[in-house]
């Protein structure tokens, strides 16, 4: 039977993903080879390309669990969520959850957690590089209107905690790091990722840093920001903290919005 | 001169922004180009000495569901920001439904799919005011209810669309192999004004059921069976742009370099033997 090209492009769909379409075997020629295994080398170039693309944004995932654990893992996911668009490094928002689900993977509790690390690298690395905030720019600010002012962010920005030091199994990770075992009960960790000039990179967070910035990434004031901070404890810094952050480029030029500005 | 261009891979952009490599032009995968990553400023770099060329693997001309506006937005943009001297997609679709299967799959050859995918290419060529080319893919099926061959279907979207034809030539051998044909037949059915330019690339061989399969996989240098056909297009079509392809265990920049200097011999070659019959006759 001749199916209508939309037809057959959903049969064609259904059948790489398994869900039991068989409108397809008439309309494919058969010989030597047949149609069935003519179709088996688009299925399984379909979920290869797609496993390949997961691992290559999930790496540090994959060098935890190795290639053939991570393939069978990012081939169940693909067959459940396939990419909506055709660019590969936007592919996976979905996975970190997956693999938080993934029975199989329930002996690694930090492996979710690495995920969203990885997904929160790749995400930042897409982000276009804007302006940060320097010094010059903050000290045209006058004084009393700083407390008053919201920061933005530079942008593919991303705060992750985990009750797991995820820092450090992300670093044993990674290609010719050294295996050193990583002790899992050294406590949560909050991390901070950044687009950086040609790269994407995260620095580890004291929790009065990490309840300030994610204040500030929220749209509080600094003032507002800073309460959060010194509300987790004596430890936070506010001083020694904002220069980190303007050192490391947390800040976006030109984002400020001062009182004057919000109408 | 170079006349010979190769696929630019991630693994080589910083050998090539360091060391500035003759090539006759770097093509570039459309959607790899699409975020904001450090590789598009490097790519804004390399475009001041090079020539670039736009390969889209995603747009999905084939799809009765029409072009995906989002995705033809951001190709028009890039296209827009680089400036390239060749667009091109596949003869393929990869989107139904609003999932996408990373793969190029293969159309019915009817009155139907050409509606589509003339339509479609229409539609790119209007977002991005210029034509395209569009390239011949691997088969490792046929349709029992295509009513034209593939050569046919591609001849008659550029009689419809004035689109120009990328003839991968490797896809002309996979896909002979595959589906039985005669590659000398299948290069009999286009007409030289059509073609743009030419792919190459390596391919390899696979079992199904007991019988062997070609698999364009990008991984090895150039099937010696293709560097035949490559020659006999030459002869018949004469040379044009040739981008040298890799894009599995991707080698040594200087391997892929080798390749497409080869690529250059065999053009050269050919065209001292048509001078030689052109004196002699």
């Amino acid at each position: 039977m001749k199916l209508a090209l939309r037809d057959l492009q959903a049969a064609f769909a259904a059948h790489i993903l398994g869900e039991g379409d068989d409108r397809l075997a008439d309309s494919v020629m058969s010989d030597s080879i047949d149609a069935a295994a003519r179709l088996r080398v688009y299925r399984h170039h379909v979920f290869h390309s797609l496993a390949s693309a997961l691992a290559s944004t999930f790496a540090s995932v994959q060098g935890l669990v190795g290639e053939d654990f991570f393939r069978t893992m990012a081939h169940a996911y693909a067959a459940r969520t396939p990419p909506a668009q055709p660019v590969l490094t936007e592919y996976g928002a979905a996975f970190p959850s997956f693999v938080a689900d993934y029975q199989v993977a329930r002996g690694l509790p930090y492996l979710a957690d690495v995920a969203r690390l990885d997904w929160a690298l790749n995400v930042a690395l897409q982000a276009p590089r804007g302006a940060i905030l320097g010094i010059a720019e903050l000290q045209a600010i006058p004084v009393e209107q700083l407390p008053a002012q919201r920061l933005s962010l530079t942008a593919g920005h991303a705060l992750i905690a985990s009750p797991y030091p995820i820092d450090r199994i992300w670093a044993a990770a990674q290609p010719g790091a050294s295996p050193d075992a990583v002790d899992l009960d050294t406590g949560p960790v909050q991390l901070l990722v950044l687009r950086r000039e040609g790269d994407a990179a995260f620095v580890a967070l004291a929790p009065g840093e990490a309840s300030f910035l994610a204040a500030l990434a929220e749209g509080s004031t600094l003032e507002e920001a800073a309460a959060r901070g010194l509300g987790t404890g004596p430890d936070f810094d506010l001083s020694a903290s904002f220069a980190r952050f303007l050192g490391l480029g947390v800040f976006a030029a030109s984002h400020h919005k001062s009182p004057e500005q919000k109408v | 001169m170079a006349t010979a261009g190769i696929g630019l891979r991630a693994p080589h952009l910083a050998e090539i922004e360091r060391t500035r490599p003759a090539t006759a032009f770097l093509e570039l995968h459309a959607e790899n180009y699409l975020g904001g990553a450090p590789a598009l400023g490097a790519v804004e770099r390399l475009r001041r000495d090079y020539v670039l060329s736009i390969h889209a693997v995603g747009l999905s001309l084939g799809s009765a569901d029409r072009l995906d506006e989002a995705h033809l937005g951001r190709v028009a943009a890039l296209v827009d920001r680089l400036q390239p001297a060749h667009v091109s997609d596949h003869l393929a679709w990869s989107v139904t439904g609003g999932r996408y299967f990373n793969d190029l799959l293969p159309l019915p050859y009817t009155e139907e799919s050409l509606d589509v995918v003339a339509a479609n290419i229409q539609r790119l060529q209007d977002a991005l005011r210029r034509p395209v080319a569009v390239e011949n893919p691997s088969c490792y099926l046929a349709f029992s209810h295509s009513t034209m061959s593939e050569p046919e279907f591609l001849d008659a979207l550029a009689r419809r669309t004035g689109c120009g034809l990328l003839l991968d030539v490797n896809n002309v051998a996979v896909t002979a192999h595959n589906l039985r044909l005669d590659p000398a037949a299948w290069l009999d059915g286009l007409r030289p004004e059509t073609i743009s330019q030419y792919h190459l690339a390596g391919h390899a061989v696979n079992d199904a059921d007991g019988e062997p399969i070609l698999i364009d996989d990008h991984g090895s240098r150039v099937k010696d069976t293709v560097w035949s056909l490559f020659a006999e297009t030459l002869r018949r079509f004469g040379p044009r742009p040739t981008l040298m392809e890799w894009d599995t265990d991707i080698p040594d920049l200087t391997v892929l370099l080798d390749e497409a200097a080869r690529a250059e011999s065999v053009i050269a070659g050919v065209l001292r033997e048509a001078g030689r019959e052109a004196r002699a006759a």
